[in-house]
C-alpha cells in the first residue's frame, strides 16, 4: 500500500477509536497489519538533490577559478595547482567512504564533484602545456577513469556523467568516420551496478534515473555505432529496439505506477509512434536496402559491420520474439507496438524493390491502425492520455498527408478546426465520465 | 556492497590512476621542453574559442600542405609522422612523411587530410593550435596575432619543442617578441 495513505489512516485512527468507530484492539491490529510508517522519503530526497547540487557548483567554481590560466605563476606552478581539484575531491571521497558510507547526499555528493575534478584535471594540464583538444581521447580517459567511482561509492551520478561521456564520445568518433562500437564495451562497464540495483527494487528513483540516462543514451548510440553500409538499415534497427524497449518494460516492469518509474516503456512507446510517423513519408525510404549497398565502406575490414549484423538483426528479432509471448499473455497494447519491427522489415523489403511509395503507405496504415485503437481503447478505459496520445497520432498522420496534397487553404482551415474540435470533445467527455465515476 | 576496507583499497588504486594521467601528461611535456630540439614555425590566421579550457590563441601551422616523396600515395584521414629539418632561417620544414616513429630524426604525430593526386601535395594537420594566455590577455594577444599574421604582413611565428615524437608548443612571437612581452611594450594592459 501507498505510504502516503498509511500515514493518512494512522493520522484518522485516534479519532475513529475516540468516536468508538473502531475500538482499540482494531486499531492495534491495522497498525500491526501494516506495520511502522517508513521514515519520510522526501526530505531525504530534498538532502541527497541539493548535496548533488552543490557538489557540481563547488566543483564548477573552483574548475572555474583555474581556468582563469594564472600568467604570473610558474608553468611548474601551475601545474601543480592542476591537480587541486582532484586531490580535493579525492579526499572528501576517503573521508566519505571512511566516515559516512551510509549517506547517500554524501556519496553521490561527492562522488559526482570527483568525477568532474578528473575532466578538470586533465583540461588543466592541457591548459598549461597548450595540448590541443583531441576530443574523443579525452572524453574516453576521463569516463574510464570515472566509471570506478560507481562502485566504488555505490553512487548513481557518476554513472549518469559516465553515460553522458561515452555517449559523446560515440558521436564524435562517428563524425571523425571513426569505429565507435566500444560504446556497447563502455555501457557494459556499467550494466552489474544497474543490475544490482534493478535487482534491489527497480521502482526505486536510483535504478529509475540511471534507466533513464540509459535509454536515451542506447538510442543514441544505436545509430551512431552501425556503419552506413546498408542504407536505411536505421529503420529495421530502430523499430525493433524501440519495440523492444515498450515490451520489455510491459514484461518486467509492469507493476510501476506513473510515468516515471516505467522508462522503458515510455521512450519505447514515443520512439515507436514517432518513428512510425516519419516513416510515413517517402523519404527516408528512397534509395534504401540490397541494391544501393556500399560494401567499399568496410571492403578491407569487414568485422567493422559486427554492430550493425547484431543490432539490426538482434534487435527486431528479439522484439518479435517477445511480440510473441506478448501474443500468449493477452496484452493487446505489446501487440499494437511491437508490430513495429515486423512492419518495418516489410517496409524495408518493398522499399529494397523500389516500393518507396508502397512502404510509406504500409506505415501510413500502421500509425492509423495504432492511433485509433489506442484512441478507442484509452476511451474505454477512460484514460485520458492514451486517448489522447492515440488522438495525437491520428491527427498527426492526418495533417500530414494534407500538407502532402496541393489542397487550398480553406479545405485545410477547415481540417485543422475538426481536429481541434475532435480533441476537445474526447477531453471533455472523459472529464465528465471522470466526474460522474467520482459522484 | 562490499567490505570497507576492500573499498577504501580500491578507491586507493583508482585515485592513483585519476592522478596518474595528468601526472603523465606532465612528465611528458616537461621532459620535450628540456631536452627537445627546437623548431620555428610560420603561422596563419584563423579565430573561435573554447570555453572549457578558459581562453586562447588559435593558431594555423606552416606549413599546411607538403611535397615529399610519393606523398600522393597516403590514404586520406591518416595518422603520420611529419619528419622535421630546419631551413636556412631555422624555420621549420618537412622532408617526408612516415607511417611510424623515425628514430633517425626529429618528428611530430600529424593527421594527414588528404593529397592532392594532382599536385603531389599532401594536405597536413599539425597537433599544435592553441596557445593558451590569461582569460582577460587572450583576446588582445589574439587580435595582435591576427593583424600580423595576414597575408601580406606576417611576422608571426611559435617556437615548439620535439623530443621523442612529442612536440610541445613553447611560445608565440609577434614582431620577433614574445606574445607577453610585445603586449605589454605596446601599452595594451590588459
Amino acid at each position: 500500500m501507498n505510504p502516503k495513505m498509511i500515514e493518512w489512516l494512522y493520522g484518522e485512527l485516534p479519532g475513529l477509536v475516540a468516536t468508538g468507530v473502531l475500538d482499540e484492539a482494531s486499531a492495534a491490529g491495522l497498525r500491526a497489519h501494516y506495520g511502522p510508517l517508513a521514515p519520510r522519503r522526501s526530505g531525504r530526497l530534498a538532502v541527497l538533490i541539493f548535496g548533488i547540487l552543490g557538489a557540481v557548483l563547488i566543483g564548477a567554481g573552483v574548475i572555474l577559478l583555474l581556468a582563469h590560466n594564472w600568467d604570473d605563476l610558474t608553468r611548474p606552478a601551475r601545474a601543480v595547482l592542476s591537480f587541486l581539484p582532484l586531490l580535493l575531491a579525492q579526499g572528501l571521497a576517503f573521508w566519505v567512504l571512511a566516515r559516512r558510507p551510509a549517506s547517500g547526499a554524501w556519496r553521490e555528493g561527492v562522488s559526482a564533484f570527483l568525477f568532474l575534478a578528473i575532466g578538470a584535471s586533465i583540461s588543466l594540464v592541457a591548459q598549461t602545456y597548450n595540448i590541443s583538444g583531441d576530443l574523443p581521447a579525452f572524453l574516453l580517459t576521463w569516463s574510464l577513469l570515472g566509471l570506478p567511482l560507481v562502485y566504488l561509492l555505490d553512487a548513481v551520478v557518476p554513472g549518469l556523467f559516465y553515460l553522458w561521456a561515452i555517449t559523446e564520445w560515440t558521436c564524435h568518433v562517428r563524425w571523425t568516420d571513426g569505429y565507435a562500437a566500444g560504446y556497447w564495451l563502455l555501457l557494459a562497464g556499467l550494466v552489474p551496478y544497474a543490475a544490482v540495483l534493478l535487482r534491489a527494487g527497480r521502482y526505486q528513483p536510483r535504478p529509475v534515473v540511471l534507466l533513464w540516462a540509459g535509454c536515451i543514451s542506447v538510442a543514441v548510440a544505436a545509430g551512431t555505432t552501425t556503419e552506413r553500409v546498408l542504407p536505411g538499415l536505421w529503420i529495421v534497427l530502430y523499430a525493433g529496439l524501440f519495440a523492444l524497449m515498450f515490451l520489455a518494460g510491459e514484461f518486467w516492469f509492469g507493476e510501476g505506477e506513473g510515468f516515471w518509474v516505467r522508462p522503458l516503456r515510455h521512450i519505447g512507446a514515443g520512439g515507436v509512434l514517432v518513428l512510425a510517423f516519419l516513416l510515413t513519408f517517402e523519404w527516408p525510404w528512397h534509395e534504401v536496402g540490397w541494391h544501393y549497398h556500399r560494401w567499399a565502406l568496410v571492403a578491407d575490414k569487414p568485422w567493422r559491420l559486427l554492430p550493425d549484423a547484431v543490432l539490426g538483426g538482434l534487435a527486431p528479432l528479439a522484439a518479435i520474439v517477445l511480440l510473441a509471448t506478448t501474443w500468449r499473455r493477452k496484452r493487446p497494447l505489446g501487440l499494437v507496438m511491437g508490430l513495429a519491427p515486423v512492419t518495418a522489415v516489410l517496409g524495408y523489403a518493398l522499399a529494397s524493390g523500389t516500393h518507396a511509395g508502397m512502404a510509406a503507405g504500409l506505415f501510413d496504415l500502421y500509425l492509423l491502425a495504432a492511433g485509433l485503437w489506442l484512441l478507442a481503447t484509452g476511451l474505454r478505459i477512460s484514460s485520458r492520455s492514451q486517448t489522447n496520445i492515440g488522438l495525437l497520432a491520428v491527427s498527426a498522420l492526418i495533417a500530414a498527408r494534407f500538407f502532402d496534397t496541393d489542397l487550398d487553404f480553406l479545405l485545410r482551415g477547415l481540417l485543422f478546426i475538426a481536429l481541434g474540435v475532435a480533441f476537445l470533445v474526447t477531453n471533455l467527455i472523459l472529464i465528465r465520465r471522470k466526474g460522474a465515476a467520482h459522484v | 556492497m562490499y567490505k570497507k576496507p576492500l573499498l577504501l583499497l580500491g578507491l586507493a588504486a583508482a585515485s592513483l590512476a585519476q592522478l596518474a594521467v595528468p601526472g603523465w601528461m606532465i612528465v611528458r611535456r616537461e621532459i620535450t621542453l628540456r631536452e627537445g630540439e627546437l623548431f620555428k614555425f610560420s603561422t596563419a590566421p584563423v579565430d573561435p574559442a573554447d570555453a572549457f579550457r578558459g581562453r586562447y590563441v588559435w593558431l594555423r601551422l606552416e606549413p599546411d600542405r607538403v611535397t615529399v616523396p610519393g606523398g600522393a600515395a597516403w590514404p586520406d584521414n591518416r595518422r603520420a609522422y611529419a619528419v622535421l629539418a630546419a631551413d636556412a632561417n631555422g624555420f621549420a620544414k618537412v622532408i617526408r612523411l612516415d607511417p611510424t616513429l623515425p628514430s633517425d630524426a626529429p618528428a611530430i604525430p600529424v593527421r594527414v587530410l588528404w593529397s592532392d593526386s594532382r599536385t603531389g601535395e599532401v594536405h597536413i594537420r599539425w597537433p599544435l593550435d592553441r596557445f593558451y594566455m590569461e582569460e582577460k590577455k587572450a583576446p588582445a594577444a589574439e587580435a595582435a596575432y591576427r593583424s600580423r599574421s595576414r597575408r601580406d604582413n606576417r611576422d608571426c611565428h611559435v617556437t615548439v619543442r620535439v623530443h621523442d615524437g612529442n612536440a610541445v608548443l613553447e611560445n608565440l612571437f609577434i614582431d620577433g617578441q614574445p606574445i607577453r612581452d610585445y603586449l605589454n611594450v605596446t601599452g595594451k594592459s590588459y
